[in-house]
């Protein structure tokens, strides 16, 4: 993989699955290898609890948000261009359910595929 | 053809959903206070909302990112959070103001009790936001707030002083009262640049799927279509100097808006004012409510836009109707929308710098922009108004107090 910035070309970019859906932020990042001095982007972490690492105001928010963090392998990652694509769906991977769970409510509705 | 048709629908849409609740109250209460000395402040707003419009828009375009993309991106989560609840907080007051702003006109034309028209609003705005697709809405309510081109008609039909209206276009300060005079500044500046107008507007870029080869559209609509938008204002302001001034009416209620075209236009002037009042006040309704869900849904990575039906965008879907109805609620207490209106729209000054720092430097970013990045022109309006917009931020609210919100 080329050479990317990791705070502004990664972090906090819009992910994408292979629909093309929005699911969720590149909320943090898990890296390896940072103590042999080769370190390795080894996942992105998306989900409320991801925050704790993003300083005072991201842990505050994570304490009042709940819900839970998912891990994607970077093997998961497909291309990083303006956003994060993903090999497989959001619902392969668990990224899925906050949708879900706020489609069934809007499906109780009439209209709702208007 | 089709490409000029499309142009001048789009530049139509931008006239009549320029004006919102916001403009209608500081102009004519600027020309009722201070006749036509103010209209250069309207000048500066309108260059401001111009040139930022125009970033975003081409932003959208080129880079396919809204305005709460770019701003967690280049922010951070931190500083992101920050403007994300300071938008939020803005844009709740602003869709309080509109939706206050529709129930006072639909009891001007009713008659009916103010609190059961504020039920009727909320009605009436959830199923439009339901069932109409984006480009309806757009349009419809662009359209029909045209007809508030009649204070055009009436700014003429009143024989201002031309003169007079010409010089009030070079800034000056003559004034024994200074507080209410800046904070008039403050305010009409701040009310043509309400941070919803972007959010709505790059957000709209990317769900009608704008690409590079869609910027002239994008120049032509910012431009003209907020220009055009600026000379409503301009009436407004300077029927409500012909008018209102001399008499020493102080348009508390927007009866008195509403007067200022029909003393001039009898009973058809003010229908189209009634009328151009209610669709052009709806409509910035609607377009505060859905930069509400924009915002949050591209701040948190949701699925968003009206292209995605309801239930395509579930978390969207339920945040605006969320936003609409805490709107709902804030007036519902009762607190006057005037008043709402005025410090909704001094609270966005001090929100907007944070708003439009990241898409100056997002606009300039040739990693994201290529060849379509900030020009010279576009990074000197672009520093002059982020420069203007921090310096009514931190003037807003001492002057807000000292002012006494305007009365002086």
């Amino acid at each position: 993989m080329s050479a990317i910035d990791l705070g502004l070309g990664i972090l906090d970019h819009q992910v994408v699955d292979s629909d093309g859906h929005h699911c969720g932020k590149v909320d943090d990042l898990e890296l390896e290898g940072v103590r042999e001095g080769k370190p390795r982007v080894a996942a992105i972490l998306t989900g409320p609890p991801a925050w704790r690492g993003r300083g005072r105001l991201g842990r505050l928010a994570a304490t009042l948000t709940g819900g839970h963090v998912v891990r994607v392998a970077w093997e998961e990652v497909a291309e990083v261009s303006a956003d994060v694509e993903l090999r497989r769906t959001a619902g392969e991977l668990g990224l899925a359910r906050g949708e879900e769970r706020a489609r069934r409510i809007v499906e109780r509705i009439p209209g709702a595929s208007l | 053809m089709k490409g000029v048709f499309a142009i001048a629908l789009g530049i139509l849409a931008a006239i009549g959903g320029f004006v919102d609740i916001g403009d209608i109250v500081f102009n004519t209460a600027a020309g009722a206070t201070f006749g036509y000395e103010l209209l250069w402040a309207v000048v500066i707003g309108v260059g401001g909302i111009i040139t930022y419009a125009e970033m975003c828009g081409r932003v959208a375009a080129v880079s396919e990112r809204a305005v709460f993309d770019a701003v967690r991106e280049r922010l951070g989560f931190q500083v992101g959070l920050v403007a994300l609840v300071a938008a939020q907080l803005v844009n709740l007051l602003t869709i309080a103001a509109e939706v206050g702003g529709v129930a006072l006109v639909l009891e001007l034309l009713s008659g009916l009790p103010y609190r059961a028209l504020l039920v009727l609003a909320l009605l009436a705005l959830v199923l439009v936001l339901w069932v109409m697709p984006f480009g309806w809405i757009e349009r419809v309510f662009g359209y029909a707030g045209l007809a508030l081109l009649v204070f055009a008609v009436a700014a003429i039909k009143l024989h201002p002083d031309w003169a007079q209206v010409a010089r009030g276009f070079v800034p000056k300060a003559e004034t024994d009262n200074l507080a209410v005079y800046g904070y008039y500044v403050v305010g009409l500046i701040g009310a043509a640049m309400v941070p919803y107008e972007v959010y709505f507007y790059s957000s709209g870029a990317v769900e009608e799927r704008w690409r590079p080869k869609d910027l002239g559209i994008n120049r032509a609509n910012a431009l003209v279509g907020y220009t055009l938008g600026g000379v409503l204002s301009f009436a407004l302001m300077i029927s409500a100097g012909a008018l209102l001034l001399p008499q020493g009416i102080s348009p508390e209620h927007l009866g008195s808006v509403a007067l200022v075209a029909e003393v001039p236009l009898g009973q058809i002037g003010l229908i189209l004012a009634l009328v151009g009042m209610l669709f052009a006040i709806s409509g910035a309704a609607i377009d505060s409510v859905f930069a509400g869900a924009y915002n949050l849904a591209q701040f948190f990575g949701w699925e968003w836009g009206k292209y995605r039906h309801n239930a395509g965008a579930p978390r969207f879907t339920i945040m605006w109707a969320v936003m609409l109805v805490l709107g709902f609620l804030v007036v519902m207490t009762g607190v006057d929308p005037i008043l709402v209106t005025e410090i909704s729209v001094v609270f966005s000054v001090v929100a907007l710098p944070l708003t439009y720092l990241p898409i100056l430097l997002v606009a300039n970013d040739r990693a994201y922009m290529g060849r379509y990045g900030n020009g010279v022109v576009g990074n000197v309006f672009g520093v002059f108004y982020l420069a203007v917009l921090l310096l009514i931020a931190l003037a807003a609210i001492p002057l807000l107090i000292a002012s006494n919100m305007g009365q002086g």
